[in-house]
């Protein structure tokens, strides 16, 4: 019987465990005050639990060895929507509303990927292109904005709001990030998922149907993505068109420094949101030390490279081919 | 029976026809019938200011029935882009090109070519701000200074500190969501020379245009630097997310003797409502409807008559406060409508 350290050791997310305690380590160090405070943890944490939302679904996409390029533009796509769609359509409308388009794309993503037998970054590259172009189309380059009676509207504070004095995005970002780890080590889905990423053709051969869970998986992940977009306007209706921009990149980045392998079948929820809190908190240290800002983007590289080092190194030692 | 050569060759000889059939103004143009103006923008349908410009179009369109202009640009914030588009439009051998100039180094090559090939070419909203015998050799420039952008707001926001409105700057930052953009770096320089001349400290932040990461990084900054009490966001659009994260933070970022004030730029109806409900101290027209409208006139005036102006012309800045806002609002409900005004104001 292995001891909780012993399984922590062993567990996807073990990479990220151990750069969310150095980094801890380093900034209290170089900044204790500043770090330690709770306005800069909140603003960290919530701003951890919006991009912690959109790379769980990545995270998702990568363990069946695919990955999804929209992300970010579905995010934008779906948080325009909601705010568009509110006048006509009241906040709940507006909600059930731009999650179907965020579960269109990324169900037409899957079809194309599986059924087309096409690569999925390329289908999702497509997405991104195609889900920004519907955002300018469709604003005409502004986005609209969001009454004072939608804002106060008891929907919009449930996805946006405050409880207890903490953002409702960190509570959402939990409760999503619990019912999907069950869903992935505790279901028969989340069983098929793992498999079809990790041995397809094994999976395959012993009755999994590896298209069905690939469709399921983009879908999820689209639909994950967009919530992530609907909680930050919920929060912040004051946007623009790029909303989202780039935010894929962040995600895969937030997925791969959190335990995922591109080569599939291994891969942690958790460990992705550890990643995207890596990411953000590194983006808020390095300004308030006072380094300009497009540092950060050095510093994603290279993290990223050193979590695949390491997270790579650690498959091999649990067993995994990569 | 036709070989797959012989398929190839009639389908090159058959789109070649069509292209022919479909570009009948590229035709009357060699003829001299029709003239036929490109503008290369990087205000793309992702930025509420292109209608400005694209409404100019259509008025200069009516009155110059003899030439198409045609509005082609970028929806990302991409100098590379911008370039490649630049290439394509000089490549169509348009009879004018106008456009801003968003990196002087970047347009050099694909301009002085097209100048030198005979093709004329006017700056907009964008100069080329090296000293006159560098830069690139176009008609004239046809928009707003930057530089006198950034130092006129500053020195609007000093006066107003001198009437008791806002509290004397400490520390600035200035907001930008590109930092490759020639014309944004000059805003924040404007606005430097006259807060540092104060003496206040100035900062310039990247914060990119992605609505919840600039959030997270402005409020990064601040509560890095708590002795900062002015934002200076470039873009009118960023300028609600400053005074937000200003607001949440506790900053009291109205236009009071209290916390943080902010300054934006342009006459959309964020920034013009930013400032009728105290929220933004000024903002600036640099006279967008005119951007669109003078550079085809002078091209226009070059390619017929040779004229070209001995200057630049500038079509802004134009400050607007308090005082001007309601007219601004009017003005700009009178282009944009008034249903489309109410939407784009996300106050």
């Amino acid at each position: 019987m292995r001891t909780p350290l012993q399984a922590l050791v062993r567990s996807q997310s073990f990479g990220a465990v151990i750069g969310v305690v150095l980094m801890l380590a380093v900034f209290s160090i170089v900044d204790f005050s500043g770090w330690w405070r709770s306005q800069t943890l909140a603003n960290v944490a919530h701003f951890s639990a919006i991009l912690g939302l959109v790379a769980m679904g990545q995270a998702l996409v990568i363990i069946t060895k695919e990955i999804d390029l929209s992300v970010g533009s579905v995010y934008g796509l779906t948080g325009v929507a909601f705010i568009t769609f509110e006048p006509q359509y009241g906040v709940g409308g507006a909600i059930i509303l731009a999650l179907l388009i965020a579960a269109l794309v990324g169900a037409v993503q899957g079809l194309l990927v599986v059924k087309g037998k096409l690569p999925s970054m390329i289908v999702t590259l497509g997405g991104l292109f195609a889900a920004r172009g519907l955002i300018y189309v469709w604003t005409g380059g502004s986005v609209n904005n969001f009454s004072e009676a939608a804002r106060s509207n008891p929907l919009t504070r449930l996805f946006g709001g405050e409880f207890f004095g903490i953002e409702a995005a960190i509570f959402w970002m939990i409760g999503l990030c619990i019912a999907l780890n069950i869903m992935l080590w505790g279901t028969r889905f989340g069983n098929r998922l793992l498999a079809t990423g990790g041995a397809q053709d094994s999976a395959e051969s012993r009755g999994v149907r590896s298209d069905h869970v690939k469709i399921a998986t983009f879908t999820l992940c689209a639909l994950l993505a967009g919530f992530a977009g609907i909680v930050t306007l919920a929060d912040k209706p004051q946007t623009h068109v790029t909303l989202g921009d780039l935010m894929e990149l962040e995600a895969i980045a937030a997925a791969v420094i959190g335990g995922c392998l591109l080569t599939g079948g291994r891969g942690s929820l958790v460990g992705a949101v550890l990643g995207a809190f890596i990411i953000t908190s590194f983006r808020y240290e390095l300004i308030a030390l006072g380094a300009p800002s497009s540092w950060f983007i050095t510093f994603v590289g290279v993290v990223l490279i050193v979590a695949v080092i390491f997270n790579q190194s650690l498959a091999r030692r649990a067993g995994h081919s990569v | 029976m036709m070989t797959f050569k012989g398929w190839i060759l009639a389908a090159t000889a058959l789109a070649t026809t069509a292209l022919t059939a479909t570009l009948p103004d590229a035709a009357m143009a060699q003829d001299g019938e029709k003239l036929r103006f490109v503008v290369v923008s990087h205000i793309g349908s992702n930025d509420p200011n292109m209608n400005w410009l694209t409404m100019a179009m259509e008025e200069f369109g009516k009155k110059y029935p003899d030439v198409e202009a045609e509005y082609i640009s970028t929806n990302n914030y991409s100098i590379q882009e911008h370039v490649r588009l630049l290439e394509q439009a000089i490549a169509t051998r348009p009879d004018g090109i106008a456009v801003p100039i968003v990196s002087p180094d970047a347009f050099e090559g694909p301009l002085r070519r097209a100048i030198e090939s005979g093709i004329p070419v006017v700056a907009f909203n964008i100069a080329d701000g090296r000293p006159e015998g560098e830069r690139i050799p176009y008609v004239t420039y046809v928009g707003g200074d930057e530089l006198l952008t950034g130092r006129k707001l500053g020195e609007y926001a000093l006066s107003q500190v001198e009437a008791g409105v806002v509290p004397a700057p400490t520390r600035v930052v200035c907001a930008s969501h590109d930092s490759a953009h020639e014309g944004l770096k000059k805003r924040c320089a404007g606005m430097r020379e006259v807060m540092e001349a104060s003496g206040a400290k100035f900062d310039e932040l990247f914060i990119g245009a992605e609505p919840a990461t600039a959030r997270n990084t402005l409020q990064s900054y601040l509560s890095a630097n708590t002795d900062t009490n002015y934002i200076f966001t470039v873009a009118g659009w960023s300028a609600p997310w400053a005074w937000g994260v200003a607001n949440e933070m506790g900053l009291s970022p109205d236009v009071d003797m209290e916390g943080v004030t902010v300054l934006t730029v342009d006459e959309g109806p964020v920034s013009i409502e930013g400032v009728r409900q105290g929220h933004v101290l000024a903002t600036n027209s640099q006279g967008f409807w005119l951007q669109g409208y003078a550079p085809l006139e002078w091209l226009y005036w070059n390619v017929k008559h040779g004229y070209a102006p001995q200057q630049d012309i500038l079509t802004g800045p134009i400050i607007i406060t308090r005082e001007n806002a309601d007219k601004w609002s009017d003005l700009v409900r009178s282009v944009f409508g008034e249903e489309a005004y109410n939407q784009q104001n996300t106050w």
